[in-house]
């Protein structure tokens, strides 16, 4: 219930359209009352008394009234639409701009679909629920508002009788809305496991194929939509049988109504226009009570759906900018950390107890066995997530005092897996900064030594890549994201196994470019060649979450550890030949 | 057309459940009927003082309600039955026919619309189905009842009442061609929006590296207030449709009705209780089936869209296809032989040229080179992603063009380049390679990929989830893991597409040890960056913008001083450097 109320709150800003709507709402049921005494009177009065005059007179009045209640009811209609569409808008426009600040360990936890499905359907759904049942539910409510007067008016004893058998639907209604309300959940849940492993299974096409399991999957799909079929047949089963009983409740109304109606118009207390008349209002207190089967399968996928949305919307951001976080758009690029220690969840440190001062413009490669933290130490530099313990400063500040948007705007980020968007080749290398000329997306695809591939291709830059355009391979992809970094023209430049894919020769090329182009910057790289780092100003080797020895790549083989381990098991075969080249 | 005959001829298997629909729709439509008859037989009597049995009228009312709800629950359930159980046939058919699809097929499609295509679209047939025909069929029977009742009562009235018909008609017509533009715009727009929108969510980690929140906030809302636009658009231009309607319908019909009617009663050529009667039957029974009937057509159009999709999909013929003849391969020995291999994935854009290769079985071949020369093409050559344009690839004399594609597959076990792990425990993703693997076997395949350490280090252990896509393992820890499911499904040709490129080379050589044991007497195929990796190959292959440059052994290779050498000295440099320094001081 407090989520509707909250849903309401979605309405304050559109409060006097609302109130407008309402307004209208009352004339339209209003001018449905008139018609059910009109044909009274033209029972009672008219036909019996051939007042032809006054039968002219009617056609014009009812004419009269359905104009007016036309006019009414569009401009309704059309309010309405707009509210609906405009809550939408606004809870769209919420929920995506929300999801933006929540921190990568959100989408860490959940699959794309199943965000989706709240951004978009849940929003539907509840979109349905505004312009189809919050519209329906106040007009049945003014309905009875005015109705029941209206027959009591009329006929008390006729009123109390068509009246009495409400208490039974409302009963029966009751007891079926709490077998309802959890189907609703299941419902959805189903339906979003469904998209879920749509989505992962689809995009995940080459492994099912790779290992021969299309049939297998086949099957678990159809353990899923089995599911939801199920729970979609149980649901329809339990409102036919409520809508079922209503029926038989209306029916048992307005027959009781007729019976004793009509004894009383035989003893005169009743004319029959007023009987008919009477009967066309119960259809106006029965209605609601039947619509409310629909209003109430409606109410609860709302209901289910606004839990989704709202916890979305209620999931805190880990990381926000602190209220006194200051602005930094000069950096110089020094970069500190103190005693940090950071873990994924609390039982599982990632990083433990790191010192690190890094001097502007110096290029600290990180090397370690897999798994040892080295993207989780980026990653904090880039504040994706924040130290469990420690600080991390950035020329001099804490990063938490420093505005997010400020700190990452200097910071090139070329991570582990390349990802880049269905758009032209340009666009993606665009990305970071949109308005960088045609040559300076040149210059950055020559900087990753990729320009001359682009040229081959008969769209050139222009050629879209991804789902509608074409593949590039691994390598390639991994150029483009350097080439995408690189164009912001960042103070920091990380760069996460950034050229694992790439073949020497290529990688020298890349290399010697970025080397021009980095100089002053503060880089971070990491890689598991060790050709590509050693001339790095130092070298943090890291083991198990902690920095275990840092210096120069001269040093750290001269001493034995970690660093001399993996540099003799690369250049074991080097090693062997110069020797034996030696030897003769 | 053609799609609804098609649609008709999927439907047959449910004819049965079809037949029941339509018999309880009529008789639905039927007890419709009596209910203002009975009224007007009763209004009548009281207005002449006819002795009348109330309570007769009375279980007449209620009978038939109890009919009407008893009939329409069977009805809506036989309905639901049938929509339900044609949807999830429908879907269950799209998706395993995409799942025989070749690669190709997914990388020319977005995601989000094959999705659609199974959830949407079928939604939309189900509509039609469950909702449309039944309409149809129930408002067809209540129509024809309705017609001849009120035209053996009074068919001058009857005609009268008919008479603004036309209007009605036209209304509607004139309406439909903008709603239906309206739509489709909407449609369009909505596609656009959840295209992207997807898009953003899964690259959530770049969009957030450059920061540009702000500017897919503000892009979105661009989108989605277009949107809002088109959308108010479309219920304007259907308010004013239905306004427009319930006047002419309701209004103008009732007063005619009333007007005229009264007219006849009171000349006695009617009595006021058929007055009643006729006023129900026409507001309640008449305009509303026109109205739909004609709606329908509208319906039509929409359905026929996600027809032609969905058929679109079924129609698709996997590039890739078991011959007729296809055999099955027996098991591997292990030769594989690439004869005059050329290969395009775009017409007149040949990304393997002429390739030849012979390889015995057990050896191990290493491919080195530029990145986008083509090697990852090779391998998926090997496993029969794509066919060759021109030339043959032989396994063990088989052509693969010549046997099953199962049967193939099942053979080679190929890790990809870019792991794909899903979203469920390690152990689960493990076990994906071999779905009745033992909880044993599946720790062996951890520990020769060297992760089983990492893994029981977790508090869950095996049980741990991994997130989509792996995102809580770091990328050698996936790569590993990818590695461990491939050695599970116990390959005969084992493919490792640049699989420990994100590892250190302790791991790494840790990994190979484990390999070479378990792939004694196997092929295996290489692709690594790190020379490192191949230098023990049998055969190192180098290859350059599709064609092969050079082929031996490392020894061979480095002694020709060609492309490898190159390489090989670059790589290695500052290690052969020192060593001679070394080497000279000895
Ligand atoms: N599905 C595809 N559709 C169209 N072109 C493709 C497709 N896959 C790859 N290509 C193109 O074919 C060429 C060879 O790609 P391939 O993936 O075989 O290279 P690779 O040698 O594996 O490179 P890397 O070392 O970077 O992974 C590239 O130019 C690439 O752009
Ligand atoms: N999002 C996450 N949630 C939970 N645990 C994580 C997450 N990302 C990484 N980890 C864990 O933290 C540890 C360090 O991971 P990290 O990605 O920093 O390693 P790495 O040094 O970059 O390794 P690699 O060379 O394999 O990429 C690993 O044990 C990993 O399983
Ligand atoms: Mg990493
Ligand atoms: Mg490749």
């Amino acid at each position: 219930m407090s989520n509707f109320r909250r849903l309401l709150g979605y309405l304050r800003p559109y409060r006097y359209r609302v109130f407008l709507a309402v307004f209208l709402m009352f004339m339209v049921t209003l001018t449905a009352l008139p018609l059910p005494r009109i044909i009274q009177f033209v029972i009672d009065r008219v036909l019996p008394h051939h007042m032809w005059h006054t039968l002219n007179w009617i056609f014009w009045i009812i004419i009269g009234i359905y104009l007016f209640r036309g006019i009414v009811s569009f401009s309704l209609n059309y309010l309405i639409g707009w509210l609906g569409q405009r809550v939408v808008f606004d809870l769209r426009f919420h929920s995506y701009r929300h999801l933006n600040r929540l921190s990568l360990s959100y989408y860490d936890q959940r699959q794309t679909g199943k965000i989706m499905a709240r951004a978009v359907d849940d929003i539907n759904v509840i979109q349905y629920m505004i312009t189809g049942g919050f519209v329906t539910l106040i007009t049945d409510m003014l309905t009875l508002v005015l109705v029941i007067p209206v027959i009591f008016l009329m006929n008390v004893k006729l009123a109390l009788i068509a009246m009495a058998v409400v208490p039974i639907y409302v009963f029966n209604y009751k007891l079926f809305l709490k077998k309802i309300r959890p189907l609703s959940v299941e419902i959805r849940k189903s339906w979003d496991a469904l998209i879920g492993t749509l989505q992962e299974k689809i995009s995940g096409i080459t492994v099912v194929k790779a290992f021969v399991r299309e049939n297998y999957e086949t099957e678990q799909f159809i353990k899923t939509i089995r599911l939801n079929y199920d729970l979609q047949m149980t649901q329809a089963t339990l409102n036919r049988i409520l809508a079922a009983t209503a029926t038989i409740i209306r029916a048992v109304g307005t027959g009781l109504v007729y019976w004793i109606g009509a004894k009383l118009v035989g003893v005169h207390t009743l004319k029959v226009g007023e009987l008919v008349a009477f009967t066309g209002y119960i259809g106006y207190l029965y209605d609601p009570a039947l619509r409310l089967v629909d209003f109430n399968v409606q109410a609860q996928w709302a209901g289910a759906s606004m839990d989704r949305v709202f916890e979305v919307l209620d999931t805190r951001p880990e990381i926000t900018d602190a209220p006194n976080a200051k602005s930094m758009t000069n950096l110089k690029g020094s970069v500190t950390f103190r005693h940090v220690s950071f873990g994924y969840s609390r039982d599982n440190q990632a990083l433990i107890d790191i010192n690190l001062d890094v001097q502007p413009g110096e290029v600290i490669a990180i090397v370690g066995p897999s798994g040892a933290g080295k993207t989780t130490l980026v990653n904090l530099i880039a504040r994706f997530y924040d130290a469990t313990e420690g600080a991390i400063l950035i020329d001099g500040v804490d990063i938490r005092q420093i505005r997010l948007e400020s700190v990452r705007r200097q910071i090139g980020y070329v991570s582990q897996e390349s990802l880049l968007f269905s758009v032209s080749l340009a666009e993606n290398i665009r990305y970071g900064r949109n308005d960088a000329t045609r040559e300076q997306i040149i210059q950055a695809a020559k900087n990753a030594d990729l320009h001359d591939f682009i040229m081959t291709l008969p769209d050139g830059y222009d050629t879209k890549i991804g789902e509608e355009g074409i593949k590039l391979s691994v390598g390639q992809k991994q150029r483009m994201a350097i080439a995408r970094a690189t164009l912001t023209n960042p103070r920091i430049l990380i760069l996460d196994d950034a050229t694992s894919a790439l073949d020497s020769k290529t990688e020298a090329n890349v290399q010697a470019a970025l080397e021009k182009l980095m100089k002053g910057r503060t880089n971070f790289v990491i890689a598991h060649r060790l050709a590509t780092i050693m001339n790095a100003d130092r070298i943090v080797v890291m083991d198990k979450g902690r920095i275990v020895d840092i210096g120069t790549h001269a040093e750290l083989v001269a001493r034995e550890g970690v660093y001399q381990n993996l540099y003799n098991e690369q250049f074991k075969s080097a090693q062997d030949e110069a020797l034996a080249e030696l030897l003769g | 057309m053609r799609n609804f005959l098609r649609l008709v001829r999927e439907l047959k298997a449910y004819w049965k459940i079809m037949v029941l629909i339509a018999i309880l729709t009529v008789i639905t439509a039927g007890l419709g009927l009596p209910g203002p008859l009975i009224v007007a037989h009763l209004i009548d009597s009281l207005y002449k003082h006819n002795p009348i049995n109330l309570f007769l009228v009375f279980l007449a009312l209620v009978g038939i309600a109890a009919g009407t709800g008893l009939v329409g629950y069977c009805l809506t359930f036989a309905v639901t039955y049938l929509g339900q159980q044609f949807k999830m046939e429908m879907r269950r058919r799209l998706y395993s026919h995409m799942q025989t699809l070749s690669l190709g097929y997914f990388e020319k499609n977005q995601i989000g619309k094959m999705m659609s295509n199974i959830t949407n679209d079928v939604a939309t047939l189900d509509q039609l189905i469950s909702g449309s025909f039944v309409r149809l069929m129930q408002d067809s029977a209540t129509l024809i009842g309705v017609l001849v009742i009120v035209f053996i009562k009074d068919w001058k009235l009857a005609l009268v009442a008919l008479s603004v018909s036309p209007f009605y008609v036209a209304n509607y017509l004139l309406h439909i061609g903008h709603i239906k533009k309206a739509a489709d715009d909407v449609r369009e727009e909505r596609d656009i929006m959840l295209g992207d929108l997807q898009e953003k969510l899964a690259g959530a980690m770049v969009v957030k590296s450059y920061a540009k929140e702000r500017t897919e906030v503000r892009q979105f809302v661009g989108q989605t207030r277009n949107l809002l636009d088109l959308n108010v658009d479309l219920s304007m231009l259907g308010t004013r449709l239905w306004t427009i309607a319930e006047f002419i319908g309701s209004g103008c019909g009732v007063a005619l009705i009333i007007w005229y009617g009264g007219r006849e009663v009171m000349m006695n050529r009617l009595s006021p209780g058929n007055l009643v009667a006729f006023i129900s039957f026409i507001t309640g029974y008449m305009y509303g089936p026109i109205l739909r009937l004609i709606q329908l057509n509208d319906q039509f159009a929409r359905t026929n869209a996600a027809l032609n999709r969905i058929f679109g999909t079924l129609d698709t013929e996997p590039n890739i296809q078991n011959k007729p003849a296809a055999k099955v391969m027996p098991d591997i020995k292990g030769h594989v032989e690439y004869k005059h291999v050329w290969f395009e994935y775009e017409p007149g854009q040949p990304v393997l040229k002429d390739i030849n290769l012979d390889i015995k079985p057990g050896m191990m071949v290493a491919f080195v080179g530029q990145s986008g020369s083509g090697k990852t093409t090779m391998i998926n050559l090997l496993s029969r992603h794509y066919d060759v344009t021109d030339g043959a690839i032989l396994v063990d004399g088989y052509d693969l063009r010549d046997v099953t594609i199962d049967s193939l597959r099942k053979q080679v076990g190929v890790v990809i380049q870019e792991t794909i792990l899903f979203n469920t425990s390690i152990r689960e993703n493990i076990r994906y390679g071999k779905l009745d693997a033992t909880n044993e076997e599946v720790e062996d395949a951890a520990r020769a990929a060297n992760i089983a350490h990492v893994i029981e280090a977790l508090p869950k252990g095996y049980d741990t989830l991994i997130g989509e896509a792996g995102i809580k393992l770091s990328g050698g820890e996936k790569q590993r893991i990818a590695i461990a499911r491939a050695i599970l499904s116990d390959p005969r040709i084992l493919v490792l597409d640049e699989a420990t490129s994100s590892l250190d080379s302790e791991t790494e050589s840790l990994i190979q040890e484990a390999l070479d044991h378990l792939m004694k007497g196997r092929t295996s195929f290489v692709v690594a960056h790190r020379l490192s990796t191949i230098v023990a190959s049998d055969l190192i292959v180098v290859m350059e913008k599709g064609v092969i440059r050079e082929a031996g052994s490392h020894l061979e290779l480095l002694q020709q001083g060609g492309i490898y050498a190159s390489l090989y000295n670059q790589q290695f440099k500052v290690a052969l450097e020192s060593r001679e320094a070394e080497g000279v001081k000895l």
